[in-house]
């Protein structure tokens, strides 16, 4: 009926390379994550076992489990998310649900923005001056794990942010309607249908704050300690610090405990990460709009 | 680090029950024995835990100076400007030599060299020195095609850079362009890996992968050896050293104390260094 025409020939053909160049650089996206994951399953899965993870490092690492450092970074990111998920959950619903559109507003969200852009390393830096030197916590978990909570506070408010404004205009209207308060339509109508995109923000916090070695090395993360923490003023032992540390300083040290502590460091962080996108699948389920 | 507000505190009683932790932070050189005289002491001493920490004697010295540690782990001796600022916060370094350390050069198995003088080293490190390719020492290394010498070192806050620089470059400074690695290992790692390579660290970090030329004279010249460390002869070896925050007492004085006793030397010892004072491990 329709001939193909000389220019619809040519345009099939350019989408079609289009397409493909596309697909390409999406399969490279995938290569190194499956890559780093192959290699750290063949050579450091046969290391990892149950005793493995709960086993004390002795020798400096070379025998042993990792014990201390995997306890330690539950620790550190406990005591990250109580001081972090409160603040950047109520500073979230303050700009999304509260604050006049102003300069002040715009200047705060400049700030979480530049926040967010922050080396780790000088979010270190600061921990030190401030948290272990000016308000004397030492060499401590509280010290480590404040830090991470500032560095990571841009996550949790940006990501509840989101969360909050994708909640329909049309529900708080009605809600308002029918004489609530502002308060009563956060709480009963707006935070309800926004807990999944909080609770992604706050899983990608955790995710964040396990990988991460500068802000703890220096506040309260150690390369050696026999002992598991008993309180928040103590340092202690991390996973990323760990690895790190049998990496570069311990000679003779066996690659599968290397390759071992790096998957159980990666699979921690993948497993937050893959609930997070099951429990937003499960809850967009249940999503009325 | 000097612009921070510098406080006096004491950490020691962090935690509950009684448990007192000391801070340890200093040395990439000792940070192997630190851990392990830890290790140790945890079983001797359950009510004390000893966190340790490495990132080089920089690391450990700036902490006693902030105040943030109880003892600095230090692969060369403070600086007298760095005891002043110690002392203006109120913390007074007191010096321990806990053992002596070889510093051991590390070349590529295939490299045909058996025995380095200090000049030679110089000549190859130093910012003055000639030799840039491995033909300027009269060999020629296998696996080695562009003939370059890739001069591997550390990074600048190392103890053990520092004690290379004093004993074998004097007061000249180090050649640029040299791969300055953060931690002894991979100093051992990049030469194993490296046929054109030439690196320094202390003894206790040699694998069996690596070659080490006696150093000195070639018709004089000494193995890197634990023995030839405590009696002087092997021409680069450095005391090892542990700060305290004044005179140690308390816990840190029983660890102090331990860490010298028969017992603590022997740790070191196994561990490839020379221990400070003579003793017999069974």
């Amino acid at each position: 009926m329709f001939a193909a025409s000389a220019l619809n020939e040519r345009n099939r053909r350019v989408e079609g390379i289009y397409k493909a160049l596309f697909g390409l650089m999406t399969v490279l996206l995938v290569v190194p994550v499956l890559i780093i994951l192959g290699v750290l399953i063949a050579k450091g899965g046969p290391a990892v076992s149950f005793e493995f993870l709960f086993t004390p490092p002795t020798d400096q690492g070379r025998q042993g489990g990792i014990l201390m450092p995997l306890i330690g970074t539950i620790w550190l990111v406990v005591v990250a998310l109580i001081a972090s998920v409160p603040i950047g959950v109520a500073a979230a619903i303050y700009l999304s649900e509260y604050a006049p559109e102003n300069w002040l507003t715009r200047l705060i969200n400049l700030a979480i923005i530049n926040l967010a852009g922050v080396p780790s390393i000088v979010h270190a830096l600061f921990g030190v001056g401030a948290f272990v030197v000016f308000f004397e916590f030492g060499i401590s978990i509280l010290a480590a794990s404040l830090t991470l909570a500032i560095m990571t506070l841009p996550v949790v408010i940006v990501a509840t942010r989101e969360s909050l404004q994708a909640v329909p205009m049309a529900f708080r209207e009605a809600c308002w309607n029918m004489g609530a308060t502002r308060w009563q339509t956060i709480r009963k109508v707006v935070l309800p249908n926004a807990i999944s995109g909080i609770l992604t923000g706050v899983i990608l916090e955790v995710s964040r704050s396990a990988g991460e070695t500068a802000p703890i090395m220096f506040t309260g993360a150690v390369t050696f300690l026999p002992f598991l923490p008993t309180g928040v003023l103590e340092p202690t032992m991390a996973m990323s610090l760990h690895l790190f540390t049998i990496s570069n300083s311990v000679p003779n040290m066996p690659d599968e405990i290397k390759y071992g502590t790096a998957l159980v460091l990666i699979s921690m962080v993948l497993i937050m990460n893959a609930a997070s996108i099951a429990f937003r699948v499960y809850l967009r389920g249940k999503k009325k709009w | 680090m000097t612009t921070l507000p510098v406080l006096l505190l004491t950490i020691g009683c962090g935690g509950s029950e009684g448990r007192t932790v000391i801070q340890n932070r200093g040395s990439d050189t000792l940070v192997n024995v630190a851990q392990a005289w830890a290790e140790r002491y945890g079983q001797i001493n359950p009510n004390v835990a000893v966190a340790v920490s490495g990132g080089g004697s920089g690391t450990g010295i700036s902490a006693m100076i902030n105040g943030t540690i109880d003892i600095a782990n230090a692969s060369r001796a403070m600086r007298d400007s760095e005891i002043e600022a110690a002392r203006a916060g109120g913390n007074d370094p007191i010096e321990h030599i806990v053992g002596f350390d070889a510093l051991a050069i590390f070349l590529h198995p295939d490299n045909p060299i058996s025995s380095i003088s200090i000049a030679q080293l110089a000549d190859i490190y130093g910012e003055n020195g000639m030799a840039e390719v491995w033909s300027d020492l009269g060999v020629s290394v296998p696996g080695c095609g562009s003939d370059e010498i890739v001069r591997v070192s550390r990074q600048n806050n190392s103890g053990t850079y520092a004690y290379f620089q004093e004993a074998v470059l004097g007061e000249s400074e180090f050649k640029l362009g040299s791969r300055d690695m953060n931690g002894s290992s991979e100093v051992v790692e990049l030469v194993e890996n490296t046929p054109c390579a030439i690196g320094y660290s202390g003894l206790a970090y040699a694998s069996e992968h690596v070659k080490m030329p006696c150093v000195g004279p070639e018709d004089a010249c000494v193995a890197p050896s634990v023995p030839a460390a405590i009696d002087g002869s092997y021409p680069i070896a450095r005391p090892l050293f542990m700060y305290t925050a004044g005179a140690p007492e308390g816990v840190v004085g029983e660890y102090m104390n331990w860490i010298l006793s028969d017992e603590g030397q022997c740790i070191i010892q196994d561990m490839g260094y020379a221990p400070a004072t003579p003793v017999t491990c069974g």
